[in-house]
Formats: structure tokens, C-alpha cells, sequence
């Protein structure tokens, strides 16, 4: 089964919950692993993603497909055991057990999830300080995480993420699938799910044995574990020490948890303390030069009184190295020397991002730059997740105002990044977009005039108008969609909220080759009447694809009475033939 | 230098060990793709350094070779071949490449860099035997001499020092296309390497509503609109575009950085030699003065031609820094059926997204070095009335009949012509025709001229699909679902069409 299906399931069985979820549930579990099984990792992490929102995918909140589906689908993958789904620090150990590893992926999946939910809900409310704390936090111990840590470490940190989810506020409406475990109070909910996993004994019938993870998997957004290779990676303060300095009297001491306090024991509020101790030991390990991790980089800027600054003590270490070469712009020094600069492009940047080779100086202010630049990554990848529902599509190039003015940003993050998380943009995007649904509309077949439809989503009845230039009657804000009619606004809503679309449409699109475009993508007609202006006259800075979408808002096809814009009606066309003529 | 086969048939990878200062390099076919995995040391491609695990994919007859100044090992997956499992169909290791005189090159660029950045913050001078400008540099050669290598080399390398550069990034190629299509001329400062993986985007990738993480994979670039593969088609045109293009690089605001960085500029094979590039001595030197005045040069590299080397020199020779430089043996003639397939390749990427599907079994792949999944765009299919859009066509080729001309005017049309393309007369040649759409006029009439269009830059490229001359409508593939009413484009003579 492809991905692509999985996802068509698991939108079924969140919209039409009855019956379907319950006619899936039966077999969801080989379904899932066996599939699980044969996908590449990038595959896996979304469906892992999936998997998570299985929790509360129910319309009461709760699982899905049921709880016991939920916990075995989850040990086979992240290993089984205490560490799993239900299973608290609390329970680990319980009864002289051993404790089942913790895979890197499965907190960095509870980490993501987490951390997304605390985005969006900074999203709705910026000043909300709690929430950007949570959030800092949250991106610490992923980097912290992601750097490589020890199975003690990783429990910990996933005892101190469920502790911390536990004492957020819930998210906003905006996020109706909040997981159950998020919100009220823990200890309720912990019975559920029965300590002795018997009940849900499944995975052996899938070759997955329920005490060890069956797979080294990764998401797609994390580096290979290369621990040896990352310079920095040993001299990381552990984790554990971390959250235990500063959560101190309730911390459980890692793996000795047998007999610790649940879940509830655990404060919760103690978040700034959390976040200055990840500073704190970053700024206390960063003097030596070498560790990074999390907090480290979170301070680093704060040069004390007196020191050199590190940034500047590179460049003109640099710049002297360089201008010291004797070296002409000659034929003959340009083809008798040795090169001298190659330890400047490879060991003198001693900082390396695993995913794109990017290196940055070994020393406080790289190592800074490359978190920044990791967090970066860890967005995009994100980002690439969460596809608006309409695929991508190229924008118009820049215009030479913007470029003109297109701020070099050399000094940290790429430039990619600024331009798309512009909020800006995504007003404006949601505005064209709207306005570019709101263009489309579909024929009335002949004879259909008078008949009144309405779109299956809203139930609200289409509004037809006679176009004079076409002389036929169209419904407005019209899509046809497997021979139904369908407010275009409504039907890209529906899509949008269950991601379908992302994925069928890039599913198409791969095979565009034999597909003709007009399948592809909405098909729209420009308006009669209306006049889409330059762009002249709404600048977007620095933002391509901001400008395009200007570009797009400008149908105004429920708008006629809009004024045409000065020349919009005389093409300059016009003046240039008759000027030719002269 | 091939260390051993795997024996295991099923996944026929393969490892090679490079010596220091060695190349592997391959060439692709048709319709193949291939994944390079650094096993152990170091390595780049074309100045890009690789990172250790990762599958790099390449495909669309994709010509790169895998360089290392310290020695290292590499994987070859299997190519993904439509018939069979088998190696590129060409692939070799070399011990002789121009990479240290490239890597001398690049040192004395930088030298220039540090020395223009010290001038502008007013810095203490430390060695004023090095010029304080910054380094802006015309790389010219004969075709097929690496030319576009050379500037992705010098320009990645400027990136990793980790100094903050950006240089400016200039194409006047029109064959190459830089980073759209072929016909256009351009320029984009770029900040982080340039990763190489088709032939389709050679000088990185234009941003598009698609997250990516690599600044040179979201580049921003400034385009006008040629509209031929051939400098001698219209010279003065080029000529002008040149200038054009030119003005708006020395207009640019930058920081001190930035500014340092300088620009490399990318020239088509014609502006080397006359001889089957149909243009005349002097059309070539013309074109070249006007690179060198348009981008202020002062440093001209010109590879692997003593000829032209020294027709520099003597032309240029007391204010510039007339340099040759080695070519690589790893460039490869390039035919012109091969030319055209990377014009398709370049129109469907713009289109459709850079899509290459990597070898069976072939994970944690990066195209480009970005996850391989999401460059994937979707395109719009649009129908617009004739009446939308205004369409040119620039100089003599456009020469309508007499009878459509306006009274008065004489069939003498100069070659800068901007002549009104009616897509309803028979002849008009607009079905599978690219357009450049251009940027909007100046909104001021008063500000407008006759030429005007030659002076607008270009905001996307658009193919007439089909042609409904009754109802006075036409199809246009588009790159997104912007409005086209009211523009204007240029037609020149590049045609595509899906297969
Ligand atoms: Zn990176
Ligand atoms: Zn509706």
C-alpha cells in the first residue's frame, strides 16, 4: 500500500469516522507495518507523523482505531515496552523488567508533533511568552536530541517532554486533533492502557519483536547518526544531567526510574528553568570551543568584557592567511604554485551540517550559525510536511526594483528561509489564493440553467451568472470534481484540511510527462471585465513569490465594477505599433 | 583506481578509491539517473563539498566529476536505466585537473576580496601590492572549455570560506539559459554553493513556493529576454541586454560584504572565436567591450586559448588582468541534439519542478541538496483571449508583411524593432512558442518609449499550447495561475512542447 493511500484512509476515517475507521481497524495494523516495512525513510516519518495524529484522531479525541491498534502499531515501530505509547516513566521498570529502548526517531516524533502544536498556537497569539518559551525549549532538546544522546538521555528527555506537554495550555481550536495525552490530567488517562502489555501483544505475527526497535529508522530531516563524526557530540553536557540540575527535586535520576514518582509528580511549570539551565550549559561548554549542542549557541553572542571577539578574531586570522600567499593573477603563479586555501574551505570550518555539507567556523559564533542554520533545515523539512493543499508552483521572477533592493542576508540564515516564512506572505497567499477559487467557475451544460445545485460541502446553493463574452451561463466560485460541482472555496478547504491533495497532486505532477497540464491544476479562466494591474503598484520586498501572488489577488472576477486601472484597457501594444509606424 | 565490484548482484554498487587531487567523472545518458555516496575522506563536485552518507543524485545527462584535494572513497548506485542495470556510459577516474590552478584562481580573487573590504571599511591597509577592488571577473573560452565549471568553482568557493561573501553570479549565455531558460540572460547573488545534479540548473535553481533549505536552490535571480541560443543572431540586442542587465548589477544596493565579493560572469563560446560562431571579429570584440564596461571588469580569465589570451591582452591589457587559465581534460564536446535535450530539460524543470527519480534502492537521497520529494511544481494550464496579452517580436525576423504594416512605414525594421505579433494572422509561429513575459511598462506614460520592451526584465516564461484563431482565444502552459491580462511578452525562436 503507497502513502499516498494511507493517507486517503486515514482522511476517510477522520471525516466519515462512521463506519469506516471501524471497518479499517480490523486490518489497519498489518496494513500499517507491513507497509511501514517496505517504504524508505522519508516515507516513514510521515507516516509516522500520521501515526501520532492517530491518538486523537477519533471525534471523541481518542484513538482512531482504538487504543489496542494504536499501541501495538507504535511498539513495532518505536520498540515496544515501556517506553511506548501509554507507558510512562512512571512504569519503566516495573516489576524488574527490563526497560526497553527508546529510539531516537520516536522522541524526535514526540518532540516534532509537540513542538508544531506550540508553534501554531504561538502562531495565533505572538505575545503569548509562555508559548514562545515552550517552544525555544522544545528546539533545544531537539538539537540536543538530534546531536546524538544516551539511551538514558533520550528517556529523559521523553519523560521531560510528556511532562512538559502535560502542563501546556491546550492548543488553539485551530488544532483539532490535539492529542489526548497533551491535555487533562495524566493520571486519569494512564489507566487505560493497561501496564501489562499482554493485551496487545501483537507484534511477533509482524516479525517485530516488542522489546527492541525493529528498525534503525530516522525522520527524513535528521542526519545519519554519525556520532564519532561530530566533533562536538562527546563533550555534550548529558542530557540528563541537564534537566536533572535544574528540575532537581523531582527529576527521575535516569534509568534507575523503577520506583519514581508519575507523571503528575513531575513539576511541571518549572519551563524557564529548564530553558536557563540549556543556556547555562551551553555557555559554560562553549568556552572550551568545541561542544555546541542546544543551549550552547543560545548565549554565545554575549562576548564578555574584555575578550576578543571570536567572530572578528577569524576573519582576520583569515584575511591575514590569505593576503600573506604571494600570489599574482599571472599565468605562470597560477599554474606553478600549490594551492594554500584548501584548509580554509575544509578544516578551518570545523562546523559541518550532515545534510548539506554547508560549514561554518569551529568557534562560538559558527557553531551558532550552524544551529540557526539546522533550525532551518528542521523547518523546512517541516514545512515540506505541511503543503498547503495546492502543490507548489513557480512564481514570477523578481522585479528589478526588488532586486535592486534584496538585502544581501550573508550573515546567517539563507535567504530562502526569510522569504518564506514572510507572514506577510502568507496573508497574501491565502488572499490569492481565495481570490483565484473565488475566479474559477464551471459551464452550465445546456439546459441545466434553472436547475438549482448546491455545493455537497457548505450545502449552500451555487450562484450561476451569464457571461456575455462566453454567452453561456457558469456557475461562480465553481469546481467539478468527479462529476460534482463543488464551491471551489469550499472544495480546496476540504482538501486543505486533510492534506490529500498535497499528495495527489504531487503524485500527478510526477507523472506530468503524460498528463496534460489542464488536469493538473485548477483550471481557471481570467475574468471578463476585470483588469489585473502591474505590479508595479503593490511591492511586496523581498518577496517573490509574495509579488506573484499580487499578482494572482488581482482577479477580481466577483468585483466587475472594480476601476480599470489607468492604460489597463489600452495594451501598450497599441502605442508601440503606431509609434513603430513614425 | 576501482577498488572491487560487490559481488552481491542484487546491489551492484560500486566503490572507488580517488587519490589526492584526483577526479572521478562520469557522463549520463538519456533517461538515466545515478547516486554518488562519499564513503570515507572528502570531496565536491564543482567546488560544492559532499556530505559524508548522503546519496547525491544525478540525472538529465548530467556531466559532473567528484573531486578531492584530500583523497576518499566513493559509492556508485546502480544507474536507473529504462533497459538495464549498468554503469555511466562514461566514467573514469583522472589524476590531471586545472583544480590547483583553479584553487591559485580563487586565492587571488580572494585576496581582492579582503583587500576591496578593507578599503571600504577603511581598514589599515596591510599589502597594497594587491589591487583594492573587488574581484570582477569575465571568464571566456572556446566552446566546450568548461567555461560555466569554472565560474561555479570560483563562485562556490567564495561562498565556503565562511566570510560572508555573496558574489554576483552573471550569465550572458543564452544557449546555457542560466538559471530559467535558454534565451535569457541573467544574474543572481549567490550565498551558499551551487549543487550540482542535472543539466537543467547547472548555476542552481530559482526560488519557488516550494520550501527549500539552500539559498543557491531559491535563488533570485534579474532576467531579460534574448530569445535565441546564437549571439550572431542579433548582436545589437545582445549588446543592449548586456548593458542593461549590467546597469542593474552596478545599481544594486549591498552591504560592505557583498559589494567585496565582486561578479563572475558566464560567456556564451561565441564571444571567443569567430570561427562557427558566425559572428565577426569585431561583433565579438564589441560584445565582449560591452561585458567588459557593463560589469566593470578587471580581472578577464580566458581558458585554455593562447589566441585569445593574447587578443585580450592586447586589447585590454593596461587596465585589466588578461589571465589564462588551464582547461580541464573532463570537459566533453557537446553536440547540438545534446544541446537541445538540455533545452527541454531546462523548460520541463522550470515547469514542472527538477524531478529525477533516483536508482532502485537508493535511500536518504538529496537532489540538489534538498530532499528529493518536494521539487516537484504544478504548472497551469490557462486560456486567454488574443486581446490579453501583447506580443513582440524584437528585429528583422519579425518582419510582417507590407500590408500589416502601418502606412507609412518602410520594410527597413532595425534589428531592435519591437514589432506586434497578431496571433490571429496565419504565420504568426506562436503554437509551441516560448514567451518571456515581461515586467510591467513604466506606469507613468509620460515615462514610456518605443523600445521600452527591450528594457523590461523578464517575470516568467509562458508556452502557446494552442491556438483557437475563431473564438480568438489561446492556451497558455504558465508556471502558476497568475493573471496574464494586460501583459506583455516577447516571442523569440525557442519552441517546446511536452512529449
Ligand atoms: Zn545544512
Ligand atoms: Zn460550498
Amino acid at each position: 500500500m503507497k502513502l499516498p493511500a494511507f493517507y486517503l484512509l486515514d482522511a476517510i476515517s477522520k471525516n466519515v469516522y462512521e463506519p469506516y475507521a471501524r471497518h479499517f481497524t480490523p486490518f489497519i495494523i498489518p496494513l500499517f507495518l507491513e507497509t511501514y516495512e517496505q517504504v524508505d525513510q522519508n516515507t516513514r516519518s510521515k507516516m509516522e507523523e500520521m501515526l501520532l495524529t492517530w491518538r486523537t484522531g477519533a471525534p471523541n479525541g481518542k484513538e482512531l482505531f482504538g487504543v489496542g491498534p494504536q499501541v501495538s502499531i507504535e511498539r513495532a515501530i518505536w520498540g515496544g515496552g515501556d517506553s511506548g505509547y501509554g507507558a510512562d516513566a512512571s512504569r519503566a521498570g516495573r516489576g524488574g523488567t527490563t526497560v526497553a529502548p527508546v529510539s531516537k526517531a520516536q522522541v524526535l516524533s514526540e518532540l516534532d508533533f509537540t513542538l508544531s502544536q506550540r508553534e501554531r498556537s504561538l502562531q495565533q497569539n505572538p505575545y503569548d511568552t509562555t508559548a514562545q518559551n515552550h517552544v525555544n525549549v522544545l528546539r533545544q532538546l531537539r538539537t540536543l536530541v538530534e546531536a546524538g544522546v544516551s539511551q538514558d538521555e533520550l528517556r529523559d528527555v521523553l519523560n521531560q517532554l510528556r511532562a512538559l506537554a502535560r502542563s501546556m495550555p491546550a492548543p488553539p481550536a485551530a488544532a483539532p486533533q490535539q492529542p489526548s495525552y497533551q491535555s487533562p490530567p495524566p493520571q486519569p488517562s494512564v489507566p487505560q492502557y493497561p501496564p501489562v502489555p499482554t493485551t496487545f501483544s501483537q507484534p511477533a505475527t509482524y516479525g517485530v519483536p516488542a522489546s527492541e526497535p525493529s528498525y534503525s529508522h530516522q525522520p527524513s530531516y535528521s542526519p545519519p547518526p554519525r556520532a564519532e563524526t561530530k566533533p562536538w557530540a562527546s563533550t555534550l553536557p548529558p542530557a540528563s544531567a541537564l534537566l536533572q540540575n535544574t528540575i532537581a527535586p523531582a527529576t527521575i535520576p535516569a534509568g534507575t526510574s523503577a520506583s519514581v514518582a508519575g507523571p503528575s509528580s513531575i513539576p511541571l511549570n518549572n519551563i524557564e528553568n529548564l530553558f536557563s539551565a540549556l543556556v547555562k550549559a551551553g555557555v559554560v561548554s562553549s568556552n572550551n570551543g568545541t561542544p555546541v549542542g542546544a543551549g550552547a549557541t543560545a548565549k554565545v553572542e554575549d562576548v564578555k568584557p574584555g575578550e576578543v571577539d571570536p567572530a572578528r578574531q577569524t576573519s582576520q586570522e583569515y584575511r591575514r592567511a590569505v593576503l600573506s600567499q604571494k600570489i599574482k593573477l599571472t599565468n605562470a603563479d597560477i599554474t606553478k604554485q600549490r594551492p594554500q586555501v584548501v584548509p580554509f574551505l575544509y578544516d578551518r570550518l570545523s562546523s559541518q551540517c550532515k545534510q548539506c555539507g554547508l560549514r561554518f567556523a569551529g568557534n562560538s559564533i559558527g557553531k551558532k550559525k550552524l544551529e540557526e542554520h539546522l533550525d532551518m533545515h528542521f523547518r523546512q523539512n517541516r514545512k515540506a510536511g505541511q503543503n498547503v493543499g495546492r502543490g507548489h508552483s513557480r512564481s514570477w521572477f523578481i522585479g528589478v526594483e526588488d532586486w535592486l533592493h534584496e538585502i544581501s542576508d550573508s550573515k546567517g540564515k539563507g535567504r530562502a528561509d526569510r522569504r518564506l516564512t514572510a507572514k506577510e506572505a502568507a496573508v497574501v497567499a491565502a488572499k490569492e489564493e481565495e481570490a483565484a477559487l473565488r475566479a474559477s467557475h464551471v459551464v452550465v451544460p445546456p439546459g441545466d440553467e434553472a436547475k438549482p445545485i448546491s455545493c455537497p460541502i457548505c450545502k449552500e446553493t451555487l450562484q450561476s451568472e451569464f457571461l456575455e463574452d462566453e454567452e453561456e451561463w457558469v456557475w461562480k466560485n465553481a469546481v467539478k470534481k468527479e462529476e460534482r460541482i463543488y464551491h471551489a472555496t469550499c472544495h480546496a478547504e476540504a482538501l486543505k484540511s486533510n492534506r490529500l491533495a498535497a499528495l495527489m497532486r504531487s503524485e500527478k505532477a510526477s507523472r506530468s510527462r503524460s498528463v496534460t497540464p489542464d488536469k493538473l491544476s485548477l483550471r481557471t479562466t481570467p475574468p471578463r471585465g476585470g483588469n489585473s494591474d502591474a505590479d508595479g503598484s503593490v511591492r511586496v520586498p523581498a518577496s517573490p513569490s509574495t509579488q506573484t501572488r499580487f499578482a494572482g489577488t488581482k482577479r477580481k472576477a466577483d468585483d466587475p465594477d472594480s476601476p480599470i486601472k489607468e492604460g489597463g484597457g489600452t495594451p501598450p501594444l497599441k502605442k508601440m505599433t503606431i509609434s513603430t509606424a513614425a | 583506481m576501482e577498488s572491487g565490484q560487490s559481488t552481491v548482484a542484487a546491489v551492484p554498487t560500486k566503490e572507488w578509491v580517488l587519490e589526492p587531487e584526483t577526479e572521478y567523472r562520469f557522463e549520463l545518458d538519456p533517461g538515466t539517473s545515478l547516486a554518488v555516496k562519499l564513503i570515507r575522506g572528502q570531496a565536491e563536485i564543482f567546488g560544492t563539498e559532499l556530505v559524508d552518507g548522503k546519496a547525491y543524485v544525478f540525472g538529465q545527462e548530467c556531466k559532473a566529476a567528484v573531486f578531492t584535494w584530500q583523497g576518499c572513497t566513493i559509492e556508485m548506485s546502480p544507474i536507473l536505466s529504462l533497459c538495464t542495470l549498468r554503469c555511466p556510459s562514461t566514467e573514469y577516474v583522472s589524476e590531471e585537473t586545472p583544480m590547483a590552478a583553479y584553487a591559485n584562481v580563487h586565492t587571488a580573487l580572494e585576496q581582492r576580496r579582503v583587500r576591496a573590504l578593507q578599503a571600504i571599511r577603511g581598514s589599515p591597509i596591510s599589502d597594497d601590492s594587491v589591487p583594492a577592488e573587488p574581484p570582477r571577473v569575465l571568464v571566456l573560452g572556446p566552446a566546450n572549455s568548461g567555461k560555466t565549471t569554472v565560474c561555479k568553482i570560483l563562485t562556490n568557493y567564495a561562498v565556503r570560506t565562511g566570510q560572508g561573501w555573496s558574489p554576483i553570479l552573471v550569465n550572458v549565455d543564452p544557449n546555457e539559459g542560466g538559471w530559467a531558460v535558454p534565451g535569457a540572460i541573467s544574474a543572481a547573488s549567490v550565498n551558499t554553493p551551487i549543487v550540482t545534479s542535472s543539466t537543467a540548473n547547472t548555476l542552481g535553481s530559482v526560488a519557488t513556493s516550494a520550501p527549500v533549505t539552500l539559498s543557491s536552490n531559491a535563488l533570485l535571480p534579474l532576467f531579460y529576454w534574448y530569445g535565441h541560443k546564437e549571439a550572431k543572431r542579433n548582436p545589437l540586442l545582445m549588446d543592449r541586454l548586456i548593458r542593461n542587465l549590467g546597469q542593474n548589477v552596478q545599481d544594486r544596493n549591498e552591504d560592505p560584504e557583498a559589494v567585496s565579493s565582486g561578479l563572475i560572469v558566464d560567456t556564451p563560446a561565441a564571444f571567443a572565436s569567430s570561427t562557427g560562431s558566425g559572428l565577426k571579429d569585431d561583433q565579438r570584440q564589441v560584445l565582449i567591450k560591452a561585458c567588459v564596461d557593463a560589469f566593470n571588469i578587471n580581472i578577464i580569465l580566458v581558458i585554455g586559448h593562447e589566441k585569445l589570451t593574447i587578443e585580450m591582452q592586447r586589447i585590454f591589457g593596461g587596465r585589466i588582468n588578461v589571465v589564462k587559465i588551464p582547461k580541464s581534460g573532463g570537459v566533453v564536446e557537446l553536440d547540438h541534439s545534446y544541446r537541445e535535450r538540455v533545452h527541454g530539460y531546462q523548460l520541463h524543470t522550470y515547469m514542472y519542478g527538477l524531478r529525477i527519480e533516483p536508482p532502485l534502492g537508493v535511500s536518504d537521497a538529496t537532489l540538489g541538496g534538498e530532499p528529493i520529494t518536494d521539487l516537484t511544481l504544478a504548472p497551469s494550464s490557462l486560456q486567454i483571449s488574443f486581446e490579453d496579452l501583447a506580443i513582440f517580436r524584437i528585429g528583422e525576423e519579425a518582419m510582417a508583411p507590407q500590408s500589416a504594416l502601418p502606412i507609412g512605414a518602410t520594410r527597413a525594421l532595425s534589428e531592435m524593432q519591437p514589432v506586434a505579433v497578431d496571433p490571429a494572422k496565419g504565420g504568426s509561429r506562436l503554437i509551441n512558442s516560448i514567451l518571456a513575459l515581461l515586467a510591467p511598462p513604466n506606469p507613468d506614460e509620460a515615462e514610456r518609449y518605443d523600445e521600452e520592451v527591450l528594457d523590461l526584465t523578464v517575470v516568467g516564461f509562458i508556452v502557446v499550447t494552442a491556438l483557437d484563431i475563431p473564438s480568438r482565444k489561446m492556451t497558455i502552459l504558465s508556471p502558476n495561475q497568475g493573471s496574464l491580462a494586460g501583459r506583455t511578452a516577447i516571442v523569440g525562436s525557442f519552441e517546446w512542447s511536452e512529449q
